[in-house]
């Protein structure tokens, strides 16, 4: 057990007399009444005292009171000023008549008749003027026989006291016994002391472990990037190069090369964000045409019908990042391509806690010879169980530009199996056009899903309009799932 | 998307199977179960598919791939001697016209529902919203043949389906619900699609409402089928799915004679694939015997063609097989995705990590160093907190959506500064201080690029605080900058400064100026930072064009 200095010192003074009360011991220590008590109730907490607190009320005198201290009350100091009989009016001029008059009055001290006031000769002192006289020797007073008649008069008022006397008990005195250290208590250490070796010898001021400490918030990467973060980490490890490209992409990246028709719901304005901008077409774009048009050199039959320039030079934002991988491999077509790309994405969708008109999609892409169907569903396994998803099945899917194409399921405990993105091997009409020879597995997923899962969040929106507070409260180490 | 309602008894019949054996399998050919309800389920099948949106189309490709029947099914089609002839009038306004009779229709109160619910499925996928394809079903025994599809005048009146009253072409546009929202397809033309018999009763406004006249009911028993359109393949696929989901059902289909020319034709298309293709493909070891077999269990015709290929028959009713691959796809399907032996391939290559990403890595770090939060806002925003707020002009080069869909989400952001002045008043219950930061994305001119900013509200925020950031940045970034005093109205006078690099200003800093504050109703000095990250030495050129 580690007393404090003050503790310590309670006790010495405590020590000859065993009790005393804590006025006293504050003289003795030269310190305030209030800081006794509390260093007393420290230690009794340690059994090392006992404090015992007694309350009292005692009566002073009002600052009426104390004008009228060592004189009397006002009626005994007018009825003193005179014989026998005075005028009224004369009376009238002593400074206290106000008052006193009344009052010798009503105690039957006086009589008034033709203007002449006449002492009646029963003017012995009552209790409330034997009370206040106590007070004026002793400067309080209990309650008593006339205190009430003062208080209702407003000359004294009550004061409550409370009186604390402590009183060392065996144990205290056991402690007190083996001898106390009571040197100054240090709380910093100096690089003086640390240097000179003084510190070997100085009484460091303890803390109260079970106390919380202040409250810290570290600068803090967001939750929803620490994520992002991991499953960048999951590629690299798969040996997979990072893309990135522009939000705004012309109708011809975003849709035509991706063999989606120009007809295509998906190209209408209820759900893609058109801008009124335009950009020019790559060199190359009458194969993408072909291709649209009739299947150009492949088996394909195309989409039959007239494909419009006008229409692939709108520029929308980007609903997927789909059409950076396939720049990617227009400018890099020989195998193997193996690239990632993390980035926001837009829908034209009224915003609600599960539909945002922009979020985050994964993509990711593999390119070399011979790379089959098999293939894909070996990485999608891989990187599913790598994000933490074991159980992983494949259904059936349907996307424009892949054939086969793929829907990845994952269990989720509590929720069952879980749609979690898209994949498939893009079709030769996609990668024809771009002299890429050899087959593209392709898949992608909206990871906002995945932050939901993960963080634990029932609204997207706080992904992107975040509390502070629940930045500060999320850990940066999840703990292994 | 197309929600196709299945009733299990009528499936049952048509399927030859159990409910529970269709619900578990029906995902596995490529559709995802909505509903299980007590007397039918509801499933959605894939936009390319709409051969699947009727009972009878699930039911004929579950057969197959249930192995209760295999292959092609056969359609025969006999002439009818009824005749249909186009205005060449239409060629500008709607000129494709696909026919068909089907006759010993056996339709109850439920079979006309789902008749209905194809054609409507088949106007999403097929006919993008009428435009391309719309299609009328008629009580052929209501009218005489021969057909006439002309082009009218827009006075012309009849009794529209659900009405009482004649009513002229341009007031069914007006009055008639189905007029109001089709109306767009027609309105701007001169004359009005319209089919009418050899007595000039009108069948059909296409692709707006058929005439009350010749109304479908339980007690019809012949029908004739018009679609129209502005895509021959696409009206001919609508015809090929009616027709063959009727003959399903048990009905006979006659040949309408349009133009000379005899429809519908239900013949198969034949094409001849590589079984080492298909096989190298999937990553299967495949002979071209067991790829038949397993086509025919997706109701394709098929047999080897030699050793090396397979002669296959494609169903009229295929329209999603424009290339092999479509049918190396459904080899995958019968072959069962749940069968496939999932293996990495061999592919090694080397990691790489994006430049633009190694430096918001940067930015990151130091920031966090700093004691700052990262905030990942929106990249849509408005006029109102990106200029209005920040007392700034707005940046020449601002996207702006041409349809918006909120007030909020009107433009894409060109600066993150405003976007954490907005974090900040979300967050003003929350304890100070608070230091935030973002990096990421802005748009000029259609072109992206990165950006830094930081701001840090608390009652001793001042220009130091935001300098020592900013300087601590730049030195972190490896960019050598100079520093000049700032006009930014965002900040206050004084107490604001413009890093400069190589002569260009590429951020600022300061005391976030208290108009602003009071516009983002904060009530503490905020320190503010914003750089332009394409200055960092290493940032890649080009950055993201369109």
């Amino acid at each position: 057990m580690e007393l404090t200095l003050n503790e310590k010192r309670l006790l010495v003074a405590l020590g000859s007399a065993g009790t005393a009360d804590a006025v006293v011991l504050a003289e003795k220590m030269e310190t305030r009444r209030e800081a006794v008590v509390q260093y007393a109730n420290l230690a009794s907490e340690r059994g090392l005292v006992d404090v015992d607190k007694h309350v009292s009320r005692r009566y002073v005198p009002t600052e009426e009171g104390r004008a009228y201290i060592g004189k009397g009350l006002p009626e005994r100091q007018v009825l003193e000023s005179f014989e026998e009989t005075i005028p009224m009016r004369d009376l009238q001029a002593h400074p206290l008549a106000k008052i006193a008059i009344g009052w010798m009055r009503k105690k039957g001290w006086i009589t008034l008749r033709d203007g002449v006031v006449t002492k009646t000769g029963k003017t012995a002192p009552g209790p409330d003027e034997a009370a206040f006289a106590r007070l004026a020797e002793r400067g309080e007073i209990p309650d008593g026989e006339g205190v009430a008649d003062l208080v209702k008069r407003g000359l004294v008022e009550e004061e409550e006291t409370v009186a604390h006397t402590v009183s060392i008990t065996p144990r205290g005195r056991e402690l007190l016994s083996r001898g106390l250290d009571l040197r100054e208590e240090v709380g910093t250490l100096t690089r003086e002391q640390i240097l000179s070796g003084e510190w070997k010898d100085l009484p460091l001021r303890r803390y109260d472990v079970t106390k919380l400490p202040r409250r810290a918030y570290p600068g803090k990467v967001h939750p929803y990037q620490r994520l992002i973060d991991e499953m960048r980490c999951v590629l690299f490890d798969m040996g997979f190069e990072e893309m990135a490209g522009g939000i705004v992409q012309s109708s011809f990246w975003n849709f035509d090369a991706l063999f989606q028709p120009q007809d295509h719901p998906a190209r209408e304005m209820q759900d893609t964000f058109f801008l009124g901008e335009r950009w020019p077409l790559p060199a190359g774009y009458e194969r993408v045409r072909d291709m649209h048009e009739h299947g150009g050199e492949t088996s394909s039959t195309g989409w039959g019908g007239t494909w419009s320039a006008a229409k692939a030079e709108q520029c929308v934002l980007r609903t997927h990042t789909t059409g950076l991988s396939i720049q990617h491999l227009a400018t890099h077509p020989n195998p193997p391509v193996k690239a990632f790309c993390i980035g926001r994405v837009y829908r034209r969708e009224a915003i609600d806690p599960t539909h945002l008109a922009e979020f985050e999609q994964l993509e990711g892409i593999v390119m070399d010879e011979g790379v089959n169907f098999r293939n894909l569903l070996g990485f999608l396994k891989e990187f599913y169980a790598k994000m933490g998803f074991e159980k992983v099945r494949f259904r059936p899917g349907y996307f424009p530009y892949t054939e086969p194409s793929v829907e990845p399921e994952v269990y989720v405990d509590g929720l069952g199996w879980v749609e979690l993105g898209g994949a498939g091997i893009f079709r030769q009409e996609v990668t024809a056009p771009f002299g890429i020879e050899h087959p593209v597995l392709a898949w992608g997923l909206g990871i906002s899903r995945v932050a939901m899962l993960r963080l634990g969040l029932r609204d997207l929106r706080q992904l992107y309009r975040s509390d502070v507070e629940w930045i500060r409260e999320t850990p940066t180490y999840g703990g292994r799932r | 998307m197309a929600v196709i309602t299945l009733p299990y008894r009528y499936l049952e019949r048509l399927t030859g199977t159990d409910r529970q054996t269709i619900i578990d399998r029906v995902p596995m050919i490529g559709a995802d179960i909505e509903r299980i309800e007590e007397d039918h389920v509801d499933v959605e099948f894939f936009p390319d598919r709409p051969d699947l949106y009727s009972p009878e189309g699930v039911a004929r490709a579950m057969r197959g791939f249930l192995g209760i029947e295999e292959g092609l099914p056969v359609y025969t089609v006999r002439p009818s001697g009824i005749t249909f002839s186009v205005d060449p009038g239409l060629a500008d306004i709607r000129p494709c016209l696909g026919s068909a009779v089907i006759r010993n229709v056996n339709l109850d109160e439920e079979s006309i529902e789902s008749l209905m619910s194809l054609q409507e499925s088949l106007h999403w996928a097929v006919g993008r919203g009428r435009g391309k394809v719309a299609i009328g079903v008629h009580d052929l025994d209501t009218v005489t043949p021969p057909f006439r599809y002309i082009a009218s005048p827009r006075d012309r009146s009849f009794v529209p389906l659900d009405f009482e009253r004649e009513m002229t072409m341009e007031e069914i546009l007006t009055e008639h619900p189905k007029g109001r929202d089709y109306a767009h397809l027609v309105e701007n033309f001169d004359k009005f699609p319209l089919i009418v018999d050899a007595e000039d009763r009108v069948l059909s406004f296409p692709p707006i409402i058929n005439g009350e006249l010749t109304r479908v009911t339980t007690g019809t028993k012949n029908i004739l089928l018009d679609c129209t359109g502005t895509d021959r393949k696409a009206v001919m696929t609508a015809v090929n799915i009616i027709c063959t989901a009727l003959a399903e059902a048990g009905a006979t289909i006659e040949a309408v004679t349009v133009d000379g020319e005899e429809m519908p034709a239900l013949a198969p298309v034949e094409r001849v694939v590589s079984v080492e293709e298909c096989a190298s493909l999937l990553g299967l070891s495949l002979t071209g015997e067991e790829m038949a077999r397993h086509l025919r269990r997706m109701r394709f015709g098929a047999e080897p063609d030699g050793d090396s290929r397979v002669r296959v028959l494609v169903p009229c009713y295929r329209s999603d097989i424009l290339h092999d691959w479509d049918i190396f796809e459904d080899v995958a399907i019968a072959y069962g995705f749940e069968n496939f032996d999932a293996a990495l391939p061999a592919t090694s290559t080397v990691a790489w990590e994006h430049p633009i990403t190694t430096i918001a890595r940067g930015v990151r770090s130091v920031m966090t160093g700093l004691g700052y939060l990262e905030m990942m806002p929106f990249t849509l925003s408005n006029d109102r907190v990106l200029y209005a707020n920040m007392q700034r002009e707005p940046t020449p080069g601002t996207l702006r959506l041409l349809h918006p869909i909120s007030e909020e989400q009107t433009v894409v952001r060109t600066d993150l500064l405003p976007l954490l002045m907005e974090m900040l008043l979300a967050n003003k219950h929350r304890e100070l201080p608070q230091r935030l930061f973002a990096v990421g994305d802005v748009v000029e001119n259609c072109v992206t690029s990165q950006m830094a900013a930081a701001v840090s509200i608390h009652p001793a925020a001042d220009f130091s605080e935001a300098y020592a950031a900013a300087d601590v940045l730049c030195r972190e970034l490896s960019l050598t900058y100079e520093v000049a005093e700032s006009t930014d109205p965002a900040f206050l006078d004084g107490r604001r400064g413009d890093i400069i690099v190589d002569g260009r200003k590429v951020g600022v800093f300061g005391e976030i100026h208290p108009a602003v504050l009071t516009a983002f109703d904060l009530e503490h000095p905020v320190a503010a930072l914003a750089l332009d990250l394409t200055a960092v030495p290493g940032y890649p050129v080009p950055p993201g064009t369109p």
